[in-house]
């Protein structure tokens, strides 16, 4: 059994339906692709799979656990680091500052919180006056890099990527590509939402969602 | 820790927003001082007058509610039976007024005794009518026996209004006058306390219009009874302010002040005895009886330490025994309502400006609020969906309200801590002012003077029949109002200083955690992308 595994899971938008009967299981160690057409449901599943959606049918099971049962906050906040499609930093602080401010959320009990973060932005490809300025005065790769490290301050085992490389010229987007499998390659399990063929190219496991 | 770092943080970036709302707390906190403080100096004030004040009081027929108690028979007010109950009801003696005075609430006890008496040949009343026919005719009738209308309205005893007024006193204490720097003596001293002798201060007026001096004797005469003669020393002539102010044209020479003899309560005490001890009945010219014995007002004033002591000692005396048909007031606790209303009209109009300010100032930063967190619903949705529970990113608002607002109590304690003091006397000042004109027009209404002093402290018990000073209140005389106060702020202002920035702090985010609350962060996101 996978980390996070999808049973049966149906959504709708009040009476619209999105996703029926939707069974996925997502491992450790590998990259997913879920793709599909436009309005097929792909980022309706990321909510779902961070949280921040309820299934109106089946469930999602984090570690054989339903996620209904957990804290939902909790669960955002330290079993999955969700990169937004639109990245969702916020835009009056300094890309430090918000990755910092994502620990603090987690509670990650780290003696320099700020070394850490830096030191995150600096491998995904920031240097360190890019680090200190506001996230507003950042190109959109480089908040993308912001978000992922955003993502990855509190080490969860889950990433959730919509459309990461969406924004990106094709060699930030292998330079991202990259830090996923590194990712992967460390023990996360990462999914990425996307209908970039190329992206999909370079994922182990690819699952395709049909319009309803 | 985060959140209150976080909210720190918020309010240094966005600068504009905080300064506008730290603006108008600034303005809320500053008014609010002011309202504030001007109540509290108002409050102090009175406390220091009060604390400052000699209260004292007297005991008298509580006529009012005597009236109030009689039943109306078929013509409506039942005259007779009032006169019957009024007759029934006598002043307390001495005696009486002592054994309230052992009441734990009185600090001490004095009083005065008045009795009018007519002057010898050598002695005549300062008077500034020349003799003439109509006169002659009053002297005449001050010479004869009156029958006041007390007695025909059932009140005993018979009060003839001589030419003087001779006050004894029971102690130095009862000597107000003297006590406020009002009269002084200006050659020889006054009377022993207490003294049996039977000597006498007099007037100026009364000394250079006998030509008398100090050792000089002078002999006063029953008014009711011209064969009964009482010779005193004069031991010492006094000044007092209150003798030039003094017009006889409305009253009898025995109410000018120049008139008035003082005497101890003592001596004063034996005179009467002995008048009383040799008293005859006589007949008026219409067929009345009356007793031909000198008879003496008492006029008993208790003192107390404090306010509360007054208010206690209403209990104590009942339980001494004074019947329900006496009342005791306090002129000076009465004088002193009139002295502060100034301030009670100031100290009230604050509390309304107080009240306008909070709410509009209240309602200001809920509308501030709103479009504050509208402005910053995607900073929220960004917030939870990283999984900060909504309570915190509530409590991160609130915190922030909270720092502006209570920086903007800080200072605006500050500038209401300096600005109080003379802001409050300004205001005051012209409250005083426009009191005194409200009096001045009530004067000129009434087309008279009436005697106007500047002190309407309590008439004090040496002055029996003191119009003047009734007078000056009926027709709006001056007042010595409260017209400055010291401090304003204290502890007590701060605290409640800290309450309101609390209270506008708790209003004002109460409405940004609703919000907070209701967002939706995948909505808020959606919209977003």
């Amino acid at each position: 059994m996978g980390i996070l595994t999808l049973k049966n899971v149906c959504f709708s938008y009040g009476k619209t339906p999105v996703l029926k009967d939707v069974s996925y299981d997502f491992e450790v160690g590998k990259i997913y692709c879920v793709t599909g057409k436009s309005g097929a449901g792909k980022t309706t599943l990321l909510s779902l799979l961070s949280g921040l959606a309820r299934p109106t049918q089946g469930s999602i099971e984090y570690n054989g656990k339903d996620i209904k049962k957990i804290d939902k906050y909790n669960f955002r906040s330290k079993y999955i680091g969700v990169i937004f499609q639109s990245y969702n930093l916020l835009t009056k602080f300094t890309a430090l500052e918000n990755v910092v401010l994502s620990m603090d959320i987690a509670k990650v009990r780290k003696i320099n919180k700020k070394a850490k973060a830096k030191e995150l932005l600096l491998s995904v490809g920031l240097n360190e006056k890019e680090a200190v300025r506001p996230v507003l005065q950042l190109s959109g790769g480089q908040q993308q890099r912001v978000a992922i490290a955003r993502a990855l301050s509190y080490n969860p085992d889950i990433i959730l990527a919509d459309e990461p490389t969406g924004n990106l010229d094709r060699e930030t987007e292998n330079e991202i590509m990259e830090i996923f499998r590194k990712l992967a390659n460390n023990g996360k399990c990462v999914i990425l939402v996307s209908h970039s063929p190329s992206v999909a190219s370079l994922c182990d496991e690819i699952y395709q969602l049909t319009k309803i | 820790m985060y959140v209150i770092k976080n909210a720190l943080k918020c309010i240094a970036r966005a600068k504009g927003r905080s300064v506008l709302i730290g603006i108008i707390a600034l303005v809320i906190a500053t008014s609010a001082c002011l309202g504030l403080s001007i109540r509290q100096a108002a409050q102090n004030a009175k406390e220091t007058t009060l604390n400052e004040m000699e209260i004292t009081a007297n005991i008298s027929v509580d006529r009012r509610s005597m009236m109030q108690n009689i039943k109306p028979d078929e013509d409506g007010f039942d005259r007779d039976a009032f006169k019957d109950k009024m007759g029934e009801t006598s002043s307390l003696t001495l005696e009486e007024y002592k054994k309230y005075a052992q009441a734990d609430a009185v600090e001490d006890f004095y009083y005065t005794i008045t009795a009018y008496f007519n002057g010898s040949d050598d002695l005549e009343p300062v008077t500034d009518e020349e003799e003439t026919e109509e006169t002659e005719q009053t002297e005449s009738k001050n010479n004869m026996p009156e029958i006041p209308s007390g007695n025909r309205g059932g009140m005993r005893g018979i009060r003839a209004s001589g030419d003087f007024t001779v006050v004894g006193y029971s102690s130095d204490l009862a000597m107000t006058d003297f006590k406020n720097n009002t009269a002084s003596v200006t050659s020889g001293t006054v009377f022993k306390e207490d003294t049996a002798k039977k000597t006498c201060i007099i007037s100026e007026e009364l000394a250079a219009f006998n030509n008398l001096k100090t050792g000089s004797k002078i002999t006063l005469i029953n008014a009711n009874n011209d064969t009964e003669n009482y010779e005193f020393e004069i031991v010492g002539i006094y000044k007092a302010a209150e003798s030039n102010e003094f017009s006889q044209s409305a009253f009898g020479t025995s109410q000018d002040p120049a008139n008035r003899i003082y005497v101890s309560a003592r001596a004063l005490s034996n005179v009467i005895k002995q008048s009383q001890a040799v008293s005859t009945t006589k007949t008026t010219s219409d067929g009345r009886e009356y007793e031909t014995a000198l008879n003496g007002t008492i006029n008993a004033t208790y003192t107390f330490a404090d306010s509360d002591s007054f208010a206690a000692f209403e209990t104590q005396a009942r339980k001494l025994g004074l019947d329900e048909t006496y009342t005791i007031s306090s002129p000076d606790l009465n004088s002193f309502e009139e002295r502060i209303t100034p301030l009670n009209t100031l100290s009230s109009m604050a509390g309304w400006f107080l009240l306008v300010i909070l709410i509009i100032g209240a309602v200001i930063l809920v509308v501030l609020n709103i479009f504050n967190v509208r402005e910053r619903k995607y900073e929220i949705g960004v917030l939870t969906a990283m999984g900060m529970k909504k309570r915190k990113v509530a409590v991160q608002f609130v915190c922030e309200i909270l720092v502006i607002t209570m920086i903007a109590v800080i200072i605006g304690a500050g500038i209401g801590a300096v600005s109080s003091v003379p802001v409050t006397n300004t205001l005051l000042e012209s409250q005083t002012q426009s009191q005194t004109e409200n009096a001045e027009q009530l004067k000129n209404n009434f087309g008279r003077d009436g005697n106007i002093t500047n002190n309407t402290a309590p008439t004090p018990p040496d002055k029996p029949n003191n119009f003047s000073g009734k007078m000056d209140k009926m027709i709006g005389g001056a007042v010595d109002y409260i017209t400055e106060v010291d401090s304003a702020m204290n502890l007590t202002v701060v605290f409640q200083m800290l309450l309101i920035g609390l209270g506008l702090t708790l209003v004002a985010s109460g409405i940004s955690v609703l919000f907070v609350m209701r967002y939706d962060p995948l909505k808020i996101l959606a919209n977003r992308d």
